[in-house]
């Protein structure tokens, strides 16, 4: 008997990964080695058609700036150790209104931690990563074929909006091999950056309408260019605190959270009548989802909700979790991140948290805490 | 003749502060050049010299403190027209904390010209001191046993600019503009200038400071640029994996494989994960390895499944194949009471002493070693595991085994442990 299926492969999540931005449109790969990104950026060496060895994480974002300001779009990936190093540059990049997208694979911490155990331990730093508390847009695979469409969508959401992106995943996402019929991927199409046209005059940072000003390369031959990271106006012209500055400044908030509708993200699956939500993201979904099963099976109604957008953090997710007496956040860390972005430090008595470190969560874990938080009191 | 890359907006600086000077020499020399403004992109650092940037008609870019050179470098890679002219304006504060950059532009030799305006002092914090400063620089804070300054031009030249050239304010300096604008590959320039409110006030006292001296050096060597290739496709790349025979497993099946480096335990994890595939199931396949990936233990964990695998983790397996002692000893804890244990010989004793739980239900030990050499122990076990059990049909292990290049050594090994 031979049955042939479309085209089913044994792949890792760092090969769809690379894949799916290549095909978006990124070409240049900028890479300091770390683990657990060491298939991303294999991958990337036979894929991007640039793939370039930095000295180190700094260099790696610098690069990647200049690449994107003369026109190619740049990826580069780390763990937090080097994404702390980056941290400035991604500033640069973003006030410079840079396209590109950073992998963040995330990995058990403090500091250098445990380099080959997961965790999810780095949410909140991307809240903050911005000085003024702005949102870089971040999306966050659930599973292999996320890592495909959030790649995607990460590439098409750094060019729209011009801006750099952070795709969050974690080293059980880019370093577990699984079977998949590749052949139901949906295409991913070329993202084409929105250029000024014609000879008329062009500001570096002039809006019309759209929030994301177009965009002309360095070295173009008919229009200056001045890209700046420091407080500028609309020209690119350092100021210090005048209104057009400063007015300049606000947009770049606005330009993220007006058109937030049109990148969220997120799986919802809602059993009818539940008053309890699971509630998760990244890594903590797979395991939550055989969880649900479990649960469902046993005649325990629970709806379970994945957040593959995260930052800014989507007006929908609120919307749907409104409707439940019991979110149960699942997240492998102990702090409970995502709790706390989404309520804050002193949370309602209906927010409950499933919390590990050093070990995936499990299935019977996440049930369990379905099981606990109803318990009355 | 081209226009000026300056404007006519005021120069921003402390009057006798030798920025104006250098600035006027940069422009000077691109208009002798012919080069137009739209063929040059400057790259200014934070600090007095980044304060230049609103008089430029050219193409600019205002970046980081220190960072200037490695976001020029990213500039040039990326640019599809290598006749632009890229400038990098930076202080000795710059230099001092970018100098891992500028040493990296000088290895990879890319076609830019990084212009070091050395006035021993941060002008903008307070007149302190840099990595670049003169000994024989005297400032009230300053100690009189201070570390030398970097020779940057010294450096640069060794880690392979094309050229390098320091010289003093007060000349003109464009001449040197030109000739390293000139050059292909990377070219520094360092101009030991006068700060006005911080540091030295007179041209006579920056000659008078012994730690410098005027200097050219070049170096013949090919100029860099990053290899661009038209990558494949990553999926096309892998072979698909075809549904050829019916395994009779109906649930899930964890197994781990431990052994240590060397003994190709990822590999025997990879094939028995795509024997599951060819079998109709669902796989999956994690390692586990110390980071010095040549020595230790070597762990694989595979899960093979008829439902959809989502929780891809093992906590306690239903399989356990264990060929040398760094393996047990790795996995020795996640020995459940329900695990089947198939071990090599020689870690009979140790595990048939396992008392209580955990400890396994059943042990198997064959000499899988023998059977399979070091490298096919593991794969040994696993053969003789499913002959023995009938999770999967063996003729799916030779299928993935036929995938493989060293797939006729494996389909050896699988008929000796067959047999066995």
């Amino acid at each position: 008997m031979t049955t042939t299926r479309e085209r089913m492969v044994f792949l890792d999540g760092s090969r769809l990964i690379i894949e799916a931005m290549a095909r978006a449109g990124a070409s240049a790969y900028i890479g300091y080695p770390i683990t657990p990104v060491n298939w991303l950026f294999a991958g990337a060496k036979q894929r991007i058609p640039i793939a370039l060895e930095a000295p180190d994480e700094i260099t790696a974002l610098q690069w990647s700036a200049g690449f994107s300001s003369a026109g190619v779009f740049p990826v580069t990936a780390s763990a937090f150790p080097g994404f702390a190093l980056m941290i400035e540059s991604i500033n640069m990049s973003f006030m410079m209104e840079l396209p590109m997208v950073i992998i963040l694979a995330q990995r058990l911490g403090p500091s250098t931690g445990s380099a080959t155990t997961g965790g999810q331990g780095d949410l909140l730093l991307l809240r903050g990563c911005i000085s003024g508390g702005y949102s870089l847009p971040v999306f966050c695979p659930s599973n292999l074929n996320d890592c495909w469409d959030m790649a995607a969508a990460s590439v098409h959401t750094a060019v729209n909006l011009r801006t750099p992106v952070v795709l969050l995943t974690s080293k059980e996402m880019v370093m577990t091999n699984q079977n998949m019929d590749v052949s139901g991927l949906k295409d991913v199409q070329l993202a084409e950056r929105h250029l000024h046209e014609g000879n008329g005059a062009y500001k570096t940072y002039g809006v019309n309408g759209n929030l994301a000003p177009p965009f002309l390369p360095l070295g173009n031959d008919l229009h200056q260019v001045r890209l700046n990271s420091s407080t500028h106006d609309m020209e690119g012209i350092t100021q210090k605190n005048s209104p057009e500055a400063l007015g300049n400044t606000e947009r770049l908030k606005n330009k993220i959270e007006q058109s937030i509708d049109d990148y969220t993200y997120f799986d919802h699956d809602p059993d009818e009548g539940a008053d309890t939500v699971i509630l998760t993201y990244g890594i903590s979904a797979e395991a939550s989802r055989e969880a649900l099963g479990l649960l469902r099976a046993n005649g325990e109604s629970v709806s379970l909700l994945v957040m593959k957008t995260l930052l800014p953090v989507p007006p929908r997710i609120y919307e749907m979790l409104e409707a439940y007496d019991h979110i149960v956040v699942v997240e492998e860390n102990i702090a409970g991140l995502l709790r706390e972005l989404l309520y804050g430090n002193h949370q309602h008595d209906r927010i409950h948290g499933v919390n590990k470190i050093g070990h995936m969560i499990t299935p019977q874990e996440i049930a369990e805490g379905v099981r606990q938080c109803r318990k009355p009191s | 003749m081209q226009e000026a890359i300056l404007n006519d907006l005021k120069m921003p600086y402390c009057p006798g502060c030798g920025h104006t000077v250098a600035n006027k020499s940069m422009s000077k020399a691109l208009v002798d050049m012919d080069v137009h403004p739209l063929d040059v992109i400057v790259v200014s650092d934070i600090g007095c010299t980044g304060l230049v940037d609103p008089l430029l008609t050219c193409h600019t870019i205002h970046g980081l403190h220190g960072r200037a050179v490695a976001l020029a470098m990213g500039i040039r890679m990326g640019l599809e027209h290598p006749d632009k002219k890229i400038i990098a304006l930076q202080g000795d504060g710059g230099a001092t904390i970018g100098l891992q950059h500028l040493l990296e532009a000088a290895r990879h030799n890319l076609d830019l010209t990084l212009v070091v305006q050395n006035n021993m002092v941060y002008g903008m914090t307070g007149g302190q001191t840099s990595g670049l400063s003169s000994t024989e620089f005297k400032e009230p804070d300053r100690p009189e046993s201070a570390v030398p300054g970097y020779d940057i031009c010294a450096l640069a030249h060794n880690a392979g600019a094309a050229y390098t050239a320091r010289t003093f304010i007060g000349k003109d300096t464009a001449e040197l503009w030109k000739e390293a604008l000139s050059t292909p590959g990377f070219s520094l320039i360092e101009i030991v200038e006068m700060c006005p409110a911080y540091g030295l006030r007179k041209v006579q006292e920056l000659h008078d400071v012994s730690d410098y001296e005027s200097v050219i050096s070049k170096n013949q060597r090919p100029t860099g640029g990053p290899h661009r290739a038209e990558g494949r496709s990553l999926l096309d790349a892998l072979k698909p994996i075809e549904h050829t025979c019916e395994a009779p497993l109906d649930g899930r099946l964890e197994i781990i494989i431990a052994g240590s480096a060397g003994e190709a335990i990822q590999s025997a994890g990879d094939l028995l994960s795509t024997a599951g595939i060819t079998a109709g199931l669902s796989a999956t396949k994690k390692g586990d390895y110390p980071i010095t990936i040549g020595t230790g233990f070597s762990v694989a964990e595979v899960i093979l499944s008829r439902p959809p695998i989502h929780y891809t983790g093992i906590d306690c397996p239903d399989i356990m194949i264990v060929i040398s002692q760094d393996g047990l000893d790795k996995v020795r804890s996640r020995i459940g009471e329900h695990t089947l244990v198939i071990a090599d010989t020689k870690l009979g004793p140790e595990l048939e002493g396992l008392a209580g739980p955990p400890g396994p239900t059943d042990l198997l030990t064959r000499d899988f070693r023998k059977t399979g050499g070091l490298k096919g122990a593991a794969l040994a076990a696993i053969a003789y595991w499913l002959q023995d059990n009938g999770f999967l049909p063996i003729e799916a292990l030779v299928e993935a085994a036929s995938r493989h290049k060293h797939g006729d050594k494996m389909k050896v090994i699988i008929d000796k442990a067959v047999a066995a």
